[in-house]
């Protein structure tokens, strides 16, 4: 039960893959960078959420019996923002070539 | 020793708060960046010589936990050194923002080399991975800038691997421990590993280190063969050290490391890339052994740096890659290029230098089969580097006959501190060679004194060969993203079936 949640992660992991390894220009395989990121965040999030997928807040209030894991969801909070500045990394270097090679097309920039 | 968890945290975070003040006032803040990285340095070399050991938590109970032990103090004794000898010997040449990206560099070292879990790891590179791609892009020109792409682009891949491992690993053992990672699945452990091998740049996931060595910055190249890629070697020697499966895999990498890419240097024309080569196999040389990776790393990083600096004469204009390269101002060439012949020969292992040592101390830790190939790839890279201390002593006679001739409207060359710093890391390596006597036996020195001999004849059987046509560079972006899903696959081949 618990693998078939990750199913529709990991085929966008796969889909992201096949993208990096087929793309014919730098914003492809940038996109593609995005969806395997996207994916890895969601395949952290729904191991997370395994034991069950309530919030996990301490209050006075009535206490959740099955609340989904905080420790991976605080961690995978770093990876987002990580993925988030490699993003902006990656485009200021694509807007700096576009400069000299507008399209972008990796046989072009390989020479 | 002190052992205060506040003087270790300070320790760690002190360059990184250093770089970011820089910004304000980079004039004051410099000397003070320089005393912290000798104090550094200091520190870590007194740590190796009295064997000390120590861990703290990062906030105390439940925290985070930092281990600096005999794997941390060597690598951080080399990456303090290398930036040491660069920012002091450029330090005319440099931007500010230079040498505070080095700062925080250092901080993401210090926290690689002792971090306990796999999520500061994962930080600590992640953070690595954007100096050095700063560091790269530094010279601004369309070249360095389309391989810094290529360079963060498969960084940030290897590392959404290595998270995919990772939680793996978590799901598995509840924890992110490396000391727990025993109980978790192989596919985990496949995973994580081929990540650090691509930051470690060890073949093949390290085919985008001759690129980049060769399209850097002499001094950017100097920092990132000295101290980056050394922030995948601790975590490796780690795992490995900890689990017989990852060590045993770890020789096979280790051993096609060295191998092939020696045998790429051998066959490669611009010294740049053939530095490139060598570190990828020196490197692969160094996994071989979980306890002495880090002291020879160490070693080669230091090394590297010095070669890197020392490699462009100040008199010539390379201007071969478009853009000229700077040199080390205020140095004399003569010792320009004794220095890079003591660093050459330290990396081929000549008796009386560090290379020699710790050649020794890998030989005697590694199995026997694997000691054959050590001797093959030193035989390879002894090769490599007779050619480039006859191309580099060649150049500097030419340059001599040259300055002869126009001397009048030349300016005399002064012999300045940076000189003074060149010598002293010279005489280091020299030192660090004559500290280990229990090397200097009969079989030892006559082992790689033949090595030597036989790799100059090798050198001039293959110094006519046309290698252009049958050895080209590999430039192409999918070959350096798809290396480490290739590398992934084998090792989990490796550790389903063939058990080796």
């Amino acid at each position: 039960m618990d693998t078939i949640i990750l199913l529709p992660a990991i085929i966008l992991l796969i889909i992201g893959c096949f993208g990096i390894l087929n793309s014919k220009s730098l914003i492809n395989s940038l996109f593609s960078l995005d969806v395997i990121d996207t994916a890895t965040i969601s395949i952290f999030v729904l191991i997370a959420a395994t034991s069950g997928s309530q919030t996990p807040i301490l209050s006075s209030a009535q206490r959740y019996a099955d609340y989904s894991d905080p420790y991976p969801q605080a961690i995978i909070l770093t990876a987002i923002v990580i993925g988030f500045a490699t993003q902006a990394l990656l485009c200021t270097i694509a807007l700096r070539l576009s400069r000299s090679t507008p399209l972008l097309r990796y046989e072009d920039l390989e020479k | 020793m002190i052992d205060s968890p506040i003087f270790f945290a300070g320790m760690t975070y002190l360059p990184a708060t250093l770089g970011f003040m820089g910004c304000i006032k980079p004039k004051i803040v410099f000397p003070i960046a320089i005393l912290t990285i000798l104090g550094i340095a200091g520190f870590s070399l007194s740590a190796i010589l009295s064997g000390f050991e120590t861990s703290y938590k990062l906030m105390w109970v439940g925290g985070i936990e930092f281990t600096f032990d005999q794997y941390t103090f060597p690598l951080l004794l080399g990456a303090s050194l290398s930036l040491l000898i660069v920012l002091s010997i450029y330090r005319d040449q440099l931007s500010h923002y230079f040498y505070q990206i080095c700062l925080v560099l250092l901080t993401a070292l210090t926290v690689s080399f002792s971090a306990q879990d796999l999520i500061s790891i994962y930080i600590s590179l992640e953070l690595t991975g954007f100096c050095a791609f700063i560091l790269i892009a530094d010279r601004n020109d369309n070249k360095s800038l389309f391989h810094s792409f290529q360079y963060l682009i498969g960084g940030g891949l290897a590392m959404l691997i290595y998270l995919i491992g990772v939680v793996q690993a978590f799901q598995f053992s509840g924890s992110f421990l490396i000391s727990d990672l025993s109980t978790t699945t192989t596919t985990a452990l496949c995973l994580i590993v081929a990540g650090l091998l691509t930051k470690a740049g060890i073949f093949i996931c390290g085919l985008w280190v001759p690129n980049i060595y060769s399209h850097a910055n002499r001094q950017s190249a100097a920092i990132l063969s000295g101290c980056v890629t050394c922030a995948g070697v601790a975590p490796i020697a780690r795992l490995s050290e900890g689990m017989e499966p990852i060590g045993n895999s770890m020789v096979v990498i280790g051993v096609l490391s060295a191998i092939i890419a020696a045998l790429y240097a051998v066959f490669e024309r611009d010294d740049g890339r053939a530095l490139g080569w060598s570190s990828v196999s020196q490197l692969g040389l160094a996994i071989l052994s979980p306890s002495y990776a880090c002291i020879y790393a160490m070693q080669h990083g230091i090394c590297k740096t010095l070669l890197f600096t020392t490699l462009s004469s100040p008199r010539e204009n390379n201007t071969s890659n478009g853009k000229e390269q700077t040199s080390p101002t205020n140095v004399p060439e003569w010792l320009l290029v004794t220095i890079f012949v003591i660093g050459c020969l330290s990396i081929m292992g000549l008796p009386l230098t560090a290379g020699f040592v710790t050649k020794t101390w890998l030989k005697g830790d590694i199995p026997l089969e694997a000691r054959l190939i050590t001797s093959t790839s030193t035989l390879l890279t002894a090769t490599v580097y007779a050619r480039l201390i006859w191309s580099r002593v060649t150049k500097y006679k030419k340059n001599i006959s040259r300055f002869i001739k126009n001397q009048a409207n030349k300016k005399e060359i002064t012999f300045g501190i940076e000189a003074v710093i060149l010598s002293i890391s010279g005489l280091l390596v020299v030192i660090f060679g004559l500290s280990y006597t229990g090397a200097y036996y009969y079989e030892n020195i006559q082992n790689s004194l033949t090595a030597i001999v036989l790799a100059s004849f090798l050198y001039t059987s293959v110094s006519g060969l046309q290698t252009e046509t049958f050895v080209r560079p590999v430039t192409r972006t999918l070959d350096l993203v798809g290396a480490p899903f290739v590398v992934a696959a084998l090792l989990l081949a490796n550790l389903f079936y063939f058990k080796i």
